[in-house]
């Protein structure tokens, strides 16, 4: 797999080279602001790019549209938005192509290196990591009324993991199930929220996100 | 009754009262001779240090009075602050005939009006009845024995007599002693006493000179001046209309001869008429509207006026003949034009200049004062949140570190928590950034800074913002900032559950108002609506804060931005 990380901070930006080739994954360039990100892209074409929120030179959300920019030209580019806080608002903007490969994450989540990794290879493969701060926003977007109440607790955890992007065998490893309790679980919150029964894990996942990001 | 007459404190009403004598008298004499001489030289420069000591010397005699009841009648009055040191001659002049001047004049005479008679009648009634206590040892003695209209004891034996009479005075007039301490203890709190009362540095004029051009932002509930400029105008009118009818009904028991009285009332008039003017002006701004907008103008026009009037009075009394006010009414005249010419040559907008310059003396002092508060909490937040949080950490990591060697197992479990701590402090560090400036709200402006506001409580918020461009940084980061003190408070302390949030602007305000569906009584000196109210007005904004107890509360800021 061949990465490209836009990062301004050089302690974040080597941190997070020597994180990702210790794990056999190729970083083919590490930038520190958004115009050069855009240029290694089309350059490298990498399976993925790495990019913080804020840049150089406004220090706003810089990477932010030089991810949307990356997606833009070169489609089929995963990206892995991180920062040090999370939006939804800005999460809506990064899903708005619907085009799966997309990655949301707090720069914490780093920390818990097994679960980050996981994370990178899902959104290179195509798949969404979304923070866990933003479903729960997400989530209380929608709390009044409608579907969502009618699911069970348990529903409701396997809805916030499925939101996060997790495979089915994520779900199931970490809430101790079997994946085929988790597969039961996911029809039945297909069902209760009307939503198509997708074939990929990958397709659900999106359809449950464009469910929750409606405005209710 | 008898604890009344074991009571020490109704001695020292006593002595208070008593005091009266001394103390009306030189009150009395003293303002009467520095007044007339004021009146007296009005026309001449050597009314400006008379002013002056006038001022000085009633701060002095009020501040006497204070002591005396803060310490015979227990009561809290506050001694006059120090004079205001503002800059500017007139800003100081004004500045010592405020409110609290004339306030403090009404006390100095009531003093002597009413408490000296009051003094009289005690010491009389006091002296009586020891006197008739005492009889059996002096009457005998005496010759002609006592006088008592009716009848004169002059034996040993008549006088005892006396003394039952004097046992039951004496007891009878200490009752008396603390009605009439009261009086003054409420006369007191009312004159001399209060924020409003001395002049500091906001006197009651200044105080209607900062409403006036931005609109001070009131909030409801917090503690209000207990004396309005119009209360003191009525307890000053009040006093000098016993004061008159007290000297009519002397003229009227006694001679009724030459109306004398009328030369205590005119001057009382005429202080009473400047003083009323005063607190017209302060009530109703647009007055000055029609000086040009000068206060300085306003004030002189009245007192001009006043002071002719006057003069016209004492000529008319004193039997026509030769007009002679027509001096001092020219001399005014003159200083009233004078005054015209320069607020024309100084700029028309002079008047307002100053007062804009008093409000932004004020609201820079509150806004630098919000922000060494809010300095002071990131600080504080910083050394027990993150700070801490990190060097816990690093023991981990250094336990760690020393158990590599002898035990392995071990050293998953410091690291992992070592990274628990990380994660932590992670998470208090985002939400001191945000509690300072939210980067959202720079990025994608207010409304949508609102909305992750909202969908970060667990309250219903109902979000209507209608802005066609963003305001200026600092208007929209108040506006927000007012957004999320009204949740946090909704939240915490009315244990609402639902919040309806509307932001409109209209033509060159933003006006953000928040209301919930809590249980009410927010306090606005609480230090978050007071930071707010702080960071509100900096911007020349208002903020109100309408909160009865059981709700609901609405919260709204009105925040001025050019257009």
């Amino acid at each position: 797999m061949r990465v490209v990380i836009a990062e301004d901070l050089a302690l974040l930006r080597d941190g997070m080279t020597r994180l990702l080739r210790d794990n056999d994954i190729e970083v083919v360039a590490a930038v520190s602001d958004g115009e050069a990100l855009v240029r290694e892209v089309m350059a490298h074409k990498p399976d993925l790019a790495v990019v913080d929120i804020r840049l150089p030179p406004s220090f706003r959300d810089e990477g932010l549209r030089a991810a949307l920019e990356i997606r833009r030209r070169v489609p089929g580019t995963a990206v892995l938005v991180i920062s040090q806080y999370v939006e939804q608002a800005y999460a809506d903007e990064l899903l708005a192509d619907r085009g799966g490969g997309i990655g949301y994450l707090l720069k914490d989540r780093i920390m818990r290196v097994v679960d980050f990794l996981e994370a990178v290879r899902r959104v290179a493969d195509g798949g969404t990591a979304l923070d866990p701060e933003v479903v729960a926003q997400l989530f209380r977007r929608r709390r009044e009324g409608g579907p969502l109440e009618r699911l069970t607790p348990r529903e409701r955890e396997v809805l916030t993991l499925m939101a996060e992007g997790r495979s089915n065998a994520g779900i199931a490893q970490s809430l101790v199930l079997t994946v085929g309790a988790v597969e039961k679980h996911i029809q039945s919150i297909l069902s209760k929220l009307d939503l198509p029964q997708s074939s990929t894990d990958h397709r659900r996942v999106l359809a449950v996100l464009a469910y929750l990001q409606q405005d209710n | 009754m008898r604890r009344t007459l074991t009571d020490p404190a109704t001695y020292r009403r006593l002595v208070y009262l008593l005091l009266s004598l001394p103390l009306g008298v030189a009150w009395f004499v003293a303002l009467l001779t520095v007044w007339s001489l004021c009146l007296g030289l009005v026309i001449t420069p050597f009314v400006i240090p008379l002013a002056f000591g006038l001022a000085a010397m009633t701060r002095g005699f009020a501040a006497v009075e204070s002591e005396m009841a803060r310490s015979l009648l227990e009561v809290d009055a506050r001694a006059p602050a120090p004079a205001a040191t503002r800059s500017g001659f007139w800003a100081r002049f004004r500045a010592l005939f405020g409110d609290g001047f004339w306030r403090a004049q009404a006390f100095l005479l009531i003093r002597w009006f009413v408490g000296f008679p009051i003094a009289v009648v005690l010491l009389s009634l006091i002296a009586t009845a020891l006197g008739m206590i005492f009889a059996p040892l002096w009457v005998p003695f005496v010759h002609g024995g006592a006088h008592l209209g009716f009848w004169r004891p002059r034996t040993f034996l008549d006088s005892l007599a006396l003394v039952p009479v004097g046992l039951a005075l004496l007891p009878a007039t200490l009752l008396a002693v603390s009605p009439a301490a009261a009086l003054f203890g409420s006369l007191v709190s009312d004159l001399l006493a209060g924020p409003a009362g001395p002049p500091n540095v906001t006197s009651a004029l200044d105080q209607a000179l900062i409403a006036a051009p931005v609109g001070r932002s009131n909030i409801t509930g917090a503690a209000a001046d207990p004396v309005s400029p119009r209360r003191g105008f009525e307890v000053h009118a009040a006093v000098d209309g016993v004061v008159v009818l007290g000297l009519g009904l002397i003229w009227a028991l006694t001679s009724l001869g030459y109306f004398w009285p009328i030369w205590v009332a005119l001057p009382l008039a005429l202080a009473l008429a400047i003083h009323g003017w005063n607190v017209l002006v302060t009530e109703r701004p647009s007055l000055v509207g029609h000086f040009r907008g000068s206060r300085m103008l306003t004030t002189t026009a009245g007192v001009g006026a006043a002071v002719s009037l006057f003069f016209i009075s004492i000529w008319a009394i004193t039997g026509h003949g030769y007009f002679w006010p027509v001096w001092p009414m020219l001399v005014i005249a003159i200083a009233l034009a004078a005054e015209v010419v320069a607020t024309l040559l100084a700029s028309p907008r002079h008047a307002e200049m100053a007062e804009r310059i008093e409000t932004l003396e004020t609201t820079r002092a509150g806004a630098v004062d919000a922000q060494e508060t809010e300095l002071r909490r990131i600080e504080r937040d910083l050394h027990d949140g993150a700070q801490a949080r990190l060097v816990a950490l690093g023991m981990s990591l250094g336990m760690a570190e020393q158990k590599l060697a002898d035990d392995p197992g071990r050293v998953g479990e410091l690291l992992a928590e070592a990274r628990l701590g990380a994660e932590q402090a992670l998470r208090e560090l985002r939400d001191l950034a945000r509690g300072i400036h939210p980067p959202v709200l720079a990025d994608r402006g207010l409304e949508a800074a609102l909305e992750s506001l909202a969908n970060a409580t667990p309250m219903k918020v109902t979000l209507s913002v209608d802005l066609e461009e963003r305001p200026a940084p600092a208007v929209e980061s108040a506006a927000y900032f007012v957004v999320a003190e009204a949740l946090a408070n909704a939240g915490k302390h009315a244990r609402a559950r639902r919040v309806d949030v509307r932001v409109v602007r209209t033509s060159d305000l933003i006006d953000v108002e928040v209301e919930d569906d809590g249980i009410g009584g927010a306090d606005p000196a609480r230090s978050g609506l007071r930071g707010l109210r702080r960071r509100v007005e900096a911007l020349d904004g208002t903020l109100s804060v309408i909160s009865p107890r059981g709700g609901p509360t609405r919260i709204r800021a009105q925040l001025p931005c050019a257009s």
